[in-house]
């Protein structure tokens, strides 16, 4: 049975709508992670589960009873909330007696602290890793020190459901697994049912069972964390390019924003890159943000130069891992060849799996379409197929191909082809 | 055990708080005897402390007739002691929680506006003669402490029951407000309102074991607001974090708000506006025992009595025979004070 219920909530700031429909529910156990850009209403959801902010429509239950029709006490010995960083304090603490405020919703207002109180926030202090702070005054902790300490104290509550915002925002790497370790620790072995605003995708989608993506106070997505992660959603909420992969040793998924942007310019060339074992990434990436439109193939899956390609976006013929070019692979490549300005091959080594791309670029300038060959390493060094491949670079430059020993030269090369087209374009126009 | 030493350090802490408000009791007593051995009539401490201890101890002197010192003790600077131990009680208790409700280092007894509503009320009975009619001495006090909680309710009204800063902006309309209507009415009352500047400036001219009766409403008034005290401490960390743990901060808020103006308000109308106590005395006992309202309020209520009961002391003697306004004497020392802790950043 659901622990926390949310039931179709908008919330308001004066006039302004920040949630707009939200519902969910969460069970004791889950793991949720809260994803969405700034200003999405993320710190605002929490709010609203919290009894601070009261939704004008909606309502939020826990363990089948409204909140906001609970004493903020009963609330409190239920929810604990983790805020986002708060700023040094002024006021003047021990660590022990900020945590020991966790109790008072548990606490006879006639009593003092009793051991038990006192038993429990030391507990929470040793799971959080701030037990050696006790006795430091709360202003003089640092940002992760705070941050933890701030668990330590919601978890002085006992809560049944867990939220935080931004936990990890202040952490280095190291306090960032170990709050997340044991945020997942009170999920599977206390049944706490944890909710957690994150910023890092790949945190979330490592921790969270579910994840709820929130932009402009709306849920876009929410469930499991495939679902949720996907490049399209990404991109829908934050405008920001992405890969979303799976990561080969932890099962889980990571995102990898991609870096570079393609200009808006278009040259109005196309190439057709031959590469493959990374030999391409870098012409890619120059020639793609000079702003030509590239091809690549055929590629082996598994590959740098695949990898590059995905990220830039580059339309690429593909061949299964670790397996010869295919006929059919091979036919397609050389379709997208035929529809190109120029074809560029890189220094890559060939090999039998490999020889048919320079099949394709033999094919290529029989009629007509020129081909650049950077050379930087002879072709001899890199030929595991007992002299084949040699034998057509040879071919290739008696019948014209450009040979270029740099990238420079390369560039040069291919801006010299492009003027040529552009000319040949204006005579026939004139 | 592991957590043994916990506990342990607990009670440690409960001891340190004990002693430490032994020691400010014994200060208190001390001050106090102290304030009532000088004066135009030297008396010895011993004498004095003799004689009130008989005088607790219910001995009536088997009739005989009181000697002049002992009158002046039990009649005059006992009464007038007590009372300046009463204000400075409830000041400081009442400086402390506002200053912890607003959530702001500046606020003290009378940001509701409290003491114009005060003044005001005071000067309206002067200039519409009501004293006169009723003929009561009771008059002032009472019509005035009316008006200063009218002007709380008035505040809270303008407000909205909005945030901490709505709340102290509203106090300063408010009492900028009162103050002025103040002044014109004392302006137009002439002569007769020179009575009325020996309280606005506070001091003590109203003493009497009557007044000490009424000003002991203080005591109940300030144990009430220290059955609070650990949510005081919640509230310091502000609206949103104390409503998540458990505290119902409007309510909370209020209840405080109300109990701290009526406790200030029964000061003011025995002893006018005496300043600075509740605003330097909260911070002095901060820097020393810490926020934890636990330990936070009872000390600042026994250093705010000690305290003005010295600085009534000077206040009576220093320029004998004439006796200043208290509240001059207190800002005038509270005054520098103050500036010092800005200087030292105040926590």
């Amino acid at each position: 049975m659901a622990i926390l219920k949310v039931c179709n909530i908008e919330c308001y700031y004066e006039s302004t709508k920040v949630l707009d429909g939200i519902s969910f529910s969460i069970n004791p156990g889950d793991f949720v992670g809260v994803l969405g850009p700034n200003g999405s209403g993320k710190t605002t959801l929490l709010r609203a589960l919290s009894k601070v902010l009261k939704p004008r429509i909606g309502a939020v239950f826990l363990e089948n009873s409204n909140i906001y029709l609970m004493k903020s006490r009963e609330v409190a010995k239920n929810i604990a909330v983790v805020p986002q960083d708060a700023a040094p304090a002024g006021f003047n603490l021990t660590v022990l007696d900020f945590v020991l405020m966790g109790r008072h919703p548990h606490m006879s207002r006639f009593k003092m602290e009793s051991e038990k109180d006192f038993a429990i926030a030391k507990r929470a202090m040793e799971m959080t890793n701030t037990l050696y702070l006790a006795e430091k005054n709360i202003n003089e902790l640092s940002g992760g020190e705070r941050q933890r300490v701030l668990i330590a104290r919601a978890l002085t509550q006992e809560p049944k459901v867990l939220l935080l915002d931004e936990p990890t925002s202040h952490l280095d790497v190291n306090n960032q697994l170990e709050i997340m370790e044991l945020l997942k620790r009170l999920c599977l072995e206390r049944k706490m049912a944890v909710l957690a605003v994150l910023h890092d995708f790949n945190i979330a989608s490592h921790y969270c069972d579910s994840l709820i993506l929130l932009n402009g106070g709306r849920i876009v997505s929410m469930g499991a964390v495939d679902d949720v992660l996907t490049s399209e959603n990404i991109k829908k909420v934050f405008q920001v390019d992405v890969i979303v992969k799976r990561n080969p040793i932890t099962g889980s998924l990571y995102v990898i924003p991609a870096l570079i942007r393609r200009k808006e310019t278009d040259q109005g060339f196309s190439i057709h890159i031959i590469c493959g074992a990374g030999t391409g990434t870098g012409l890619m990436k120059i020639l793609a943000e000079m702003g030509f439109n590239l091809t690549v193939g055929v590629l082996n899956a598994p590959d740098t130069d695949y990898e590059t390609a995905q990220l830039l976006n580059i339309p690429s013929v593909i061949e299964a891992p670790f397996s010869p070019i295919s006929e059919e692979n091979y036919r397609a490549n050389l379709e997208i060849i035929l529809r190109s300005d120029a074809v560029v091959i890189s220094s890559v080594p060939f090999g039998y799996a490999n020889l048919k791309n320079l099949e394709a670029a033999r094919e290529a300038i029989k009629r007509g379409i020129p081909v650049i060959v950077l050379d930087d390493i002879p072709i001899e060094q890199r030929d595991f197929t007992k002299g084949e491949a040699t034998e057509i670079i040879r071919e290739l430059r008696d019948k014209g191909a450009i040979f270029v020993r740099n990238e420079q030269d390369l560039l040069n090369a291919i801006f010299t082809l492009k003027k040529n087209k552009d000319s040949v374009k204006q005579e026939v126009i004139r | 055990m592991p957590q043994a030493n916990e506990p342990d350090r607990y009670t440690k802490r409960l001891a340190k708080w004990i002693s430490f408000l032994t020691i400010l009791s014994l200060f208190l007593i001390f001050s106090l005897i102290l304030a009532i051995s000088i004066g135009p009539i030297q008396i010895s401490l011993s004498d004095v402390f003799f004689t009130i201890v008989k005088k607790l101890l219910g001995s009536q002197a088997g009739g005989n007739p009181e000697s002049i010192k002992e009158t002046v003790i039990i009649e005059l600077r006992l009464p007038r002691a007590l009372l300046a131990a009463l204000a400075g009680l409830a000041l400081s208790v009442a400086g402390t929680v506002f200053q912890c409700i607003f959530r702001n280092p500046l606020a003290d007894p009378y940001v509701l506006g409290v003491a114009s509503g005060a003044g005001f009320g005071a000067s309206l009975v002067i200039f519409l003669g009501i004293d006169l009619l009723l003929g009561s001495i009771y008059v002032i006090p009472l019509f005035s402490s009316i008006m200063a909680i009218l002007t709380v309710f008035l505040v809270h009204l303008i407000a909205g029951g909005g945030t901490e800063l709505r709340l102290l902006l509203a106090g300063m309309a408010v009492s900028s407000f009162f103050s002025s209507l103040m002044s014109i009415l004392l302006d137009l009352a002439g002569p007769r309102a020179h009575g009325v500047f020996d309280w606005i400036f506070g001091g003590f001219p109203l003493t009497g074991w009557e007044y000490v009766n009424v000003a002991l409403l203080a005591v109940p008034l300030s144990l009430l607001i220290f059955i609070f005290a650990r949510d005081l401490n919640i509230l310091l960390l502000g609206y949103e974090q104390a409503k998540q743990l458990g505290v119902e901060v409007e309510r909370l808020r209020k209840h405080m708000m109300i109990v701290s103006s009526v406790l200030t308000a029964v000061i003011i109308s025995i002893c006018g506006i005496i300043g600075f106590v509740g605003l330097v005395v909260p911070h002095m006992m901060r820097i020393i025992v810490g926020s934890d309202h636990r330990i936070l309020l009872p000390s600042s209520a026994l250093a705010g009595a000690s305290i003005l009961v010295l600085c009534d002391t000077v206040a009576r003697n220093v320029l004998r025979p004439v006796v200043i306004p208290t509240g001059v004497i207190t800002a005038l020392l509270g005054a520098p004070f103050f500036v010092y802790l800005l200087h030292k950043g105040v926590r």
